[in-house]
């Protein structure tokens, strides 16, 4: 072998050695990703399964706030938010600039539309407590208010879920301590 | 080809991305925890109907007077009632005016300007009432039409105590003696 031949081998040699070095240095290192994953999955899993009843208010709804400490018990929510009261994901009523609910829907404190949604909803819960061979069906419903909501529209839900067969009422709030 | 192989010569010293982006996944769920979260929190509330049968179920077992708490919301104050009487009324006379019991703390206030009301002088009220009866915790609440809901939290809260916690009660412990009257009945049109 000519010097000049080991030279071209030694320079190909090195070539080599740094391409595999390379290689290596390319390699994208999971676990440290799969760390993070799994705290993110953790944690998401752990808040999200901390509350029977996910409450997510209406854009806009300011949920009162209270020392009360009580957690929210499993029940349906029925969102009443400066615009309109929103049953089962649905807009059933329209609310005005003064917080009135609109007089077409309303007769004697029952709130028409209402009363049909929740009507319907309480029949498919009692069928459900049925074929579960639950004794009882709790008929729990959750208000999520506005802080500005006035009692009178207020008092119209809470009568209108009480002639649907709701029987048990909690007012949604956020702690503040 | 000869040019390319000379870029590739020229990045081999290539920046290792792997500790920031390390870095930057720890720093996903390190904010995630301190964002401020929403603790939702619920107040029960009895119906009417059914407190009716409580408060007769108490008077069979304690066989004392109840007593019948009320407290009304107005725009102007607090109007506080207990055993048929309104405080401060004449004996005999279930309402003496409309005048409020517990006026205003910021007379002239907004409605929406939720401090307006006194709850240190109403929830001094309840503790009064609560050692007169203290197996009471039933509290009628009305309001007139316009009072806010975050007004009738307050009222609430004041009436059940600043330092009552009832989560453990709720698991089956006794409730403390800093909770006042805790079971709120909401009707409309009361006091």
């Amino acid at each position: 072998m000519t010097p000049e031949e080991l030279f071209q081998a030694k320079k190909a040699a090195k070539k080599a050695a740094r391409r595999n070095k390379e290689e290596e240095e390319g390699k994208l290192n999971i676990t440290s990703l799969m760390d993070i994953v799994s705290i993110i999955v953790v944690y998401l899993l752990k808040s999200y399964g901390a509350d029977p009843v996910v409450i997510m208010p209406t854009a806009g709804q300011k949920i009162p706030m209270s020392k009360a400490d009580s957690p929210i018990q499993d029940g349906i929510p029925v969102y009443i938010s400066k615009r309109a009261i929103t049953f089962n994901s649905k807009k059933v009523v329209q609310i005005d600039e003064n917080g009135d609910i609109d007089p077409a829907s309303l007769q004697n404190h029952l709130i028409g539309p209402l009363y049909d949604a929740m009507a319907e909803e309480a029949d498919k819960a009692k069928q459900m407590a049925t074929n579960q061979g639950k004794e009882e069906w709790s008929g729990r419903i959750i208000l999520v208010g506005d802080q500005t909501l006035k009692f009178s529209t207020l008092v119209d839900v809470m009568y209108t879920a009480g002639r649907a067969e709701f029987r048990e009422y909690a007012f949604c709030v956020i702690q503040n301590q | 080809m000869a040019k390319r192989k000379k870029k590739m010569d020229e990045g081999d010293v290539e920046a290792n991305l792997i500790p920031v982006m390390n870095v930057m996944f720890l720093l996903i769920p390190a904010l995630l925890l301190a964002m401020e979260v929403a603790r939702f929190a619920a107040v029960n509330v009895t119906p009417p109907k059914f407190a009716a049968q409580a408060d007769q179920k108490k008077e069979k077992e304690d066989k004392e007077k109840p007593l019948n708490l009320k407290v009304f919301i107005m725009e102007d104050g607090y109007r506080v009632s207990a055993q048929g009487q309104q405080q401060g009324a004449e004996a005999g006379k279930s309402a003496d005016s409309n005048k409020p019991t517990i006026p205003l703390a910021k007379p002239g206030a907004p409605l929406d300007d939720y401090e307006r009301y006194n709850v240190q002088a109403l929830e001094a009220e309840a503790a009064k009432y609560k050692k007169l009866f203290p197996h009471e915790t039933v509290v009628t609440i009305s309001a007139e039409n316009s009072i806010p809901m975050q007004a009738l939290i307050n009222t609430m809260d004041a009436l059940r105590g600043s330092d009552c916690k009832l989560l453990k009660a709720m698991a089956g412990e006794e409730v403390p003696p800093e909770c006042y009257f805790w079971q709120a009945i909401v009707e409309a049109g009361a006091g």
